[in-house]
């Protein structure tokens, strides 16, 4: 049986030198679901770009059903039948569903846009796909979930035959996951054939039937879901051996480092993000925060950080409360924040490495002698960390912005672990960064906790929370409603009875775990 | 480090080709509308091309239109590296030239601290005029572009209605009278424009490059630029960057109004005595990428063909308002940072360099 689409000996390199795809061979089936997995850095989404025309290969050969093609730029491509979902929407927020999808290509009655059977079109696809969204409503209003759907909408709308999602899973909850999944199904039973590009291996081995693994810009392997284990995935994608267990604490966990007391937030528009919370952090330990996103954890965080303003309430680190003091003062009180954002708070990326990571502490001796900087002592500090953390970067001069999404996370991490901090928030610590690195991330902060470093864990990878914990505390509604310690009792299914309301702890309970 | 500085070169001369190939392309263009609108076309592009190295007199009205060129660019630089659309450059000059006028002519004028005291109450005067809409945003949220510019038609206005008033020198003027002689700023080169004012504005260069580059005031205030919320994450008052920038190049500002009424082409206040200059700063900023080192550059070129469409005007039958156009097509090219045809054939005839460390975004 031939290919649908094949690739042959793709290379790329990007004009600065970046070699990002090297001798890439691919092959895809008709009706099949084909992930390509890979760490950041190994050429996914430039062969991606490459499939869709987007980018011009400098060597190699596409085949579509056999024949030899080149697209010239996206257009060629959707001509083909192919569409592309991007991790980043093209949407327009303002404009209703149905308007999105048809956009470019709207149904006309004469002149005059046909809106009725616009609105019918989008409603029958998709219900015919099993990609249930409202056409009526703005793309502003509904959640990202569905706002996906939307974009596969618009690119079945142009009859793509063959379908490429590009990390889907990285924005969506476990429950919208599992809808994700249904929907392709759906899709490959009616003929279609899609592409995933994927970080999570256990989500990738229950969707796919093909894996292509990829590693520094070739293709190592192609397999079948059922011939291979997430162990063997995973050696595959690193190329040695990992390691996907982290060793829980066993610190010295009697001191209080940060008390927090009655605290109270408000979201801008005046509604409660999360009411009278009462919780101790000790050092040695990871405290991990566990809800679904929206249930004021984030809020919580922020607030502490010093991004929010509380309502009420105390948050005490060693006798002083944080909540009096500027966001300078609570970092040289020992906080150090690693916030869910790395690109829209965590880094500047058009500033250099070396300017980033001196960023948080250009009020200190350190970096600033009567005001002027000491450019080599920030080169020589940049130069420690890129070297400490495994940074693949050019350099301390190098700007944040020409690192790959994992890297950029090591950069903000090793900024805010290099002055041993007492209190660490973290959240989102591993979004959208490859197994290596989060595998790296997670060995940093367990080793900050050895040091004595109380932290705070947010995510929304319940996996991860399990992981690195050592205690649980839900959040739903913005309450505690439970507090556990992490053993081998508690099972995910049982923190998600408590992150979905089902279920709430008496305040006795809550207050034996969370103090 | 030396691959980065390789690279530094390199982003400098992709720059500068690009902006050379920008001023080709806008002169080509102001060759055809010479071509339209001229009966001798080829003599007035001579002059349009030519004119400013007629005579020691006209390089001298080049350079000093250099030096003031480059501190107006250099104030938006400061502006637009804080990521701050302030437009009060024109106004800050006003102000600069008003109270620099007024030292001249009080009793400390004709003293020995008459010309430093005269220059320091312009920078003076600017910095407050650029204060005042950094703080209304940072109070009030008062959007800058906005007010700067409606400070501008104050600060305008204000100097025209006292020139023409109090500070008049005889009814009818329309300036006021000479400055002692000692607070005007002596000639580098006899009998040409070219005076203190350069070496000010080479001097504005470099304080502005070592404050943006090497004082932790300029990295905030880059780190400001760059990503507002990132500055605030990481405990920098990103307000207090923002107001102090403002300020800063405020005082650049009043400081470009003292070179105008204390430099040898016044050496008195006058209406309107900016003749529009101070905007031609974007350009400069936008051309030059909001850094200081290149704006001199930038306006040595741009204050060539400023001089030299100025004696077009002057001598030939194309008005002098043509340069406005070929302006808007250099603004145009740079600010959409075209592309050279061609470049990505040149780079796939070049054989590829070896891979690199850094890995391509995934």
């Amino acid at each position: 049986m031939t290919a649908l689409l094949e690739a042959r000996g793709i290379a790329k390199t990007y004009p600065g030198g970046t070699v990002a795809n090297n001798g890439v061979d691919l092959s895809i089936r008709a009706g099949e679901v084909h992930a390509v997995v890979g760490e950041n850095g190994a050429g996914k989404s430039t062969l991606m770009k490459i499939l869709f025309g987007i980018e011009q290969p400098d060597g190699g050969e596409l085949l579509l059903d056999g024949k030899p093609v080149h697209f010239a730029g996206a257009k060629a491509a959707i001509n083909a039948g192919i569409g592309m979902v991007f991790q980043h929407f093209s949407l327009v927020p303002s404009f209703s569903v149905y308007e999105n999808v048809v956009m470019g290509s709207e149904p006309k009655a004469g002149l005059r846009f046909d809106r009725k059977r616009a609105i019918a079109e989008v409603r029958a696809l998709s219900e015919k796909f099993r990609l249930p969204v409202d056409p009526l409503p703005s793309v502003a209003s509904i959640p990202v979930g569905q706002q996906q759907r939307v974009e596969i909408l618009k690119a079945l709308y142009r009859d793509a035959r063959i379908l490429i999602l590009d990390e889907p899973t990285a924005v969506l909850a476990p429950q919208e996951v599992e809808e994700l999944f249904v929907a392709v199904r759906s899709l490959v039973a009616q003929g279609r054939t899609v592409i995933f590009i994927a970080h999570k291996l256990p989500e990738v081995l229950e969707i796919s039937d093909s894996i292509t693994v990829m590693r520094a810009g070739k293709t190592v392997a192609q397999v079948k879901a059922r011939d291979v284990t997430e162990q063997s995935l995973a050696n595959l994608m690193v190329g040695r051996e990992v390691t996907l267990k982290v060793d829980r604490a066993v610190t010295d966990k009697s001191t209080v480092r940060l008390e927090v007391a009655g605290l109270s937030v408000n979201h801008e528009n005046g509604t409660t993000a999360c009411a009278d919370i009462d919780l101790r952090l000790r050092t040695g330990e990871i405290v991990g925060l566990v809800g679904v996103e929206g249930n004021g954890q984030q809020e919580f965080m922020e607030t502490i950080a010093g991004h929010r303003a509380a309502l009420r309430g105390s948050a005490m680190l060693d006798g002083v409360d944080l909540l009096d003091l500027p966001v300078l003062k609570r970092r040289q009180a020992g906080l150090a924040n690693i916030p869910q954002d790395r690109i829209a708070e965590g880094l500047a990326v058009g500033a250099s490495l070396a300017e980033n990571m001196a960023a948080t502490r250009l009020s200190d001796g350190g970096f600033v002698r009567h005001g002027l900087l000491d450019r080599k002592a920030m080169k020589a500090n940049a130069a420690a960390l890129i070297d400490k953390f495994a940074i693949r970067a050019a350099g301390p001069d190098a700007a944040a912005g020409t690192l790959s999404g994992g890297n950029m996370q090591k950069v903000v991490v090793a900024r805010e672990l290099s002055e041993d901090p007492k209190v660490l928030l973290v959240s989102q610590p591993t979004r959208g960064v490859d197994l290596g690195a989060t595998q790296f991330i997670w060995k940093t902060i367990t080793e900050a906790r050895d040091k004595g470093a109380a932290v705070l864990l947010s995510s929304a990878d319940l996996s991860e929370l399990m992981a690195l914990s050592d205690r649980f505390l839900v959040f739903y509604h913005g309450e505690i409603v439970a507090a556990l310690e992490n053993d081998e009792s508690v099972t995910p299914e049982a923190l998600g009875a408590f992150m979905l309301g089902l279920e709430r702890q008496t305040p006795e309970q809550i207050r034996a775990v969370s103090l | 480090m030396s691959s980065t500085r390789s690279n530094m070169w390199k982003a400098a001369r992709r720059e500068t080709a690009r902006a050379l190939t920008a001023l080709v392309m806008a002169l080509l263009v102001a060759f055809i509308i010479v071509l339209i609108t001229s009966k001798s076309p080829v003599e007035t592009f001579g002059t349009l091309l030519s004119g400013p190295m007629t005579s020691k007199r006209t390089i001298g009205l080049w350079i000093d239109d250099v030096a003031k060129l480059t501190m107006t660019g250099l104030a938006f630089s400061l502006v637009f590296q804080a990521r701050q659309f302030s437009m009060g450059v024109q106004g800050q000059v006003y102000m600069g030239g008003l109270f620099s006028a007024l030292v001249a002519l009080s009793p400390i004028g004709p003293t020995a601290i008459g010309m430093p005291a005269a220059v320091l109450a312009g920078m003076a005067a600017g910095a407050c005029y650029g204060f005042i809409p950094g703080y209304a945003k940072a109070r009030l949220g008062a959007n800058e572009i906005v007010s700067s510019l409606m400070l501008n038609y104050i600060a305008v206005n204000l100097v025209t209605y006292l020139v023409r008033e109090p500070l008049v020198a005889a009814p009818g003027l329309l300036s006021t009278a000479n400055f002692p002689p000692n607070t005007i700023f002596p000639t580098l080169i006899d009998r040409t424009r070219i005076d203190l004012g350069l070496i000010l504005a080479l001097i504005s260069v470099a304080v502005t490059w070592f404050a943006l580059y090497r004082t932790s005031w300029g990295l905030k205030l880059r780190l400001v630029g760059h990503n507002a919320r990132f500055a605030e994450y990481a405990g920098i008052k990103a307000n207090f960057i923002m107001v102090s920038a403002m300020t800063a190049s405020g005082a650049l500002g009043g400081l470009l109004g003292a070179m105008f009424v204390q430099g040898q082409a016044y050496g008195k206040l006058l209406v309107q005595f900016e003749g529009n200059l101070a905007f031609e700063g974007i350009l400069i900023a936008i051309v030059a990428r909001n850094r200081p080192l290149a704006v001199p550059v930038v306006a040595l070129f741009y204050g060539y063909l400023r001089q030299g469409a100025l004696i077009m005007g002057i001598r030939t039958d194309v008005p002098t308002e043509v340069i406005a156009v070929v302006q808007a097509i250099i603004i145009l090219l740079v600010a959409s940072s075209f592309k050279f045809g061609g470049g990505r054939l040149l780079a796939r005839l070049k054989p590829a360099k070896p891979a690199t460390a850094t890995g391509a975004g995934a």
